[in-house]
């Protein structure tokens, strides 16, 4: 059965579609987060043995419509970045 | 006497009629945080959650503190105590702080969890509001580091989000203690240990969120709002001491120079502002907790709510401090301002002065939290909003009593600040001068004030006031 993820961005050309990246993503029956290897691809109907992966902004708000998601492998541990702002 | 624990402060909230216990099961995702919210927006009694989806044996309190009535019963006051004398008597119990007790052992060591047992998913931490970053299991709480240079502890209320069974997330900003001594740590390229105390008795949490100047232990304020010492145990895998009551306590390092994206999450101040972004992680190393733990819960958004209402004392006392040596007559900050305005009346004593009392609370650690600063003469009550506003609409000039500072500290919560100046703590502050000029003639320039009080003669006053029932009133 497929399972339901979510993940944030402001900036969806960010997230590439159709070729493997690696991406953070939160369990949405438990918001544990998730560092995978994964494929992605913004249409949901065309791939309909995949996950639902939906889309936040980063205040939150959620898009209309989810994208889907393939998981390659789980990438052990959190995903690092690099401070912004004053920290 | 202070309350021994969460639990007696429950039961005397229940036997006062404070409280509402919740048998029926609620879900941790979202339906705790819609109740809790709707309590706060009613004024309604704190509430315990006696069940909770998937979570055995856990319970989760929320509200607290989150009506002037249970601050005052937290403090040991009858319930109906007016709010000018509660937070004077915060003040007065803050004045003379009592130094911490080291005990053995406590009931927070009930259960020790450590390896690969841990899992911070067990205790319900709530989704508390839609479209937050994740759950938050430290919303009502205080984090306690140690500076690495001397014996100064901070407890500090830091929101704290689950990553996974074993990290946290969190905002730690500059302008705050805690994100001063990681940076200390970072530089040393050292952890920073840490201890998360969930689920103390009333006054200890309290203290927590008080903006304490640097050096000062909230540890020993806590002492002194109980009035007697808080008994502390040391933790099992850092070099930090926690209140030996606490229902659970999260122990584990700051990891130096990582960041992971943590947030968004509705805030204190009724928004959720700050986007989610990098920011420092909680490696967990131990849990400990009292069988059948309670997990406590703020779920903070527009006023009223429990951090709108300790605010009030907390807040307002660092800001009676820092005007000590002014003719100061009194000094509220509303509940609905959520500590970023404060009411100061004065007397009418030299020219400038509203900019005098400006300066001394932006000088202070308010300098970071309450932009808004009012002014006012010793007439206006200063715990009145309707009078407040009245001096502000008649007696605020538009252009010569509106005084802005620029290029002033703030942090990233604050709605009205650009993307740019939440990332860097860029805010500006507002002074309304609502005072009448020392300049102006007092029978020729000044209006007279029309209120029974001013314009009747004393004995009339009398005369009316002891007839008024015969009046039919």
């Amino acid at each position: 059965m497929a399972r339901e993820y979510d993940t944030f961005t402001d900036d969806i050309s960010t997230i590439k579609e159709g070729v493997e990246i690696t991406i953070a993503i939160r369990e949405t029956d438990i918001y544990r987060t998730r560092v995978v290897k994964a494929i992605v691809s913004s249409s949901k109907k065309a791939l309909p043995d995949w996950d639902t992966l939906w889309l936040r902004y980063n205040l939150g708000p959620l898009r209309p419509e989810p994208w889907s998601i393939k998981i390659l492998a789980d990438v052990p541990g959190l995903l690092i970045k690099k401070a912004i702002g004053d920290q | 006497m202070a309350h021994k624990d969460l639990r007696e402060f429950i039961e005397v909230l229940d036997k006062t009629g404070h409280l509402v216990k919740v048998k029926k099961e609620v879900d941790w995702d979202l339906e705790v945080g819609a109740i809790v919210r709707k309590a706060c927006e009613l004024q309604e009694r704190a509430t315990l959650f006696e069940k909770v989806k998937g979570t055995p044996g856990v319970r989760i309190m929320g509200g607290s503190c989150s009506t002037y009535a249970r601050m005052a019963l937290a403090m040991g006051m009858d319930a109906d105590r007016p709010v000018k004398e509660i937070v004077k008597e915060f003040d007065k119990r803050i004045a003379n702080p009592i130094k911490p007790m080291l005990v053995s052992s406590g009931a927070c060591k009930e259960n020790i969890i450590k390896g690969k047992d841990i899992n911070l998913f067990k205790f319900g931490a709530p989704m508390i509001h839609g479209g937050d970053g994740g759950r938050y299991i430290g919303t009502w709480h205080a984090v306690v580091t140690r500076d690495p240079d001397s014996s100064w502890v901070n407890w500090g209320m830091y929101r704290q989000m689950i990553h996974n069974e074993t990290m946290m997330g969190g905002l730690l900003q500059s302008h705050q203690h805690v994100g001063q001594m990681l940076q200390k740590y970072e530089k040393a390229g050292k952890p920073m240990p840490f201890a998360t105390v969930i689920g103390t008795e009333p006054l200890c949490t309290m203290a927590s969120t008080i903006p304490a100047g640097v050096g000062v232990s909230e540890v020993d304020l806590a002492g002194g709002l109980r009035k007697e010492p808080v008994d502390l145990v040391k933790c099992e895998t850092v070099d930090l001491e926690v209140p030996a009551h606490a229902e659970i306590i999260i122990e584990g390092h700051v990891l130096p120079g990582v960041r992971v994206d943590e947030g968004p999450f509705g805030e204190y101040t009724g928004y959720s502002s700050a986007p989610r972004r990098p920011q420092p992680v909680y490696e967990v190393s131990c849990i400990t907790h009292r069988n059948n733990p309670i997990l406590t819960v703020s779920n903070m958004g527009v006023p009223v709510d429990d951090s709108d209402i300790v605010s009030t004392a907390a807040f307002r006392n660092v800001a009676v401090t820092a005007l000590a040596g002014l003719p100061i007559v009194e000094v509220a900050m509303p509940p609905y301002a959520s500590c970023h305005l404060i009411v100061v009346s004065v007397q009418r004593a030299y020219s400038g002065i509203a900019h005098h009392v400006a300066n001394a609370i932006w000088g202070s650690k308010l300098g970071s939290y309450t932009p808004f600063v009012v002014v006012v003469d010793a007439d206006v009550d200063v715990f009145n909003l309707g009078e407040v506003i009245h001096a502000i609409v008649m007696k605020c000039h538009p252009v010569r009593g509106v005084h802005i500072e620029r290029n002033s500290p703030g942090h990233a919560l604050i709605p009205f600040m650009d993307f740019h100046e939440r990332l860097w703590g860029q805010a500006s502050h507002l002074l309304l001068d609502c005072t009448w000029p020392v300049d102006w003639d007092p029978n020729i320039e000044i209006p007279a004030k029309i209120s029974f009080g001013t314009s009747y003669p004393k004995e009339l006053q009398d005369k009316v006031l002891s007839n008024w029932g015969k009046y039919g009133f």
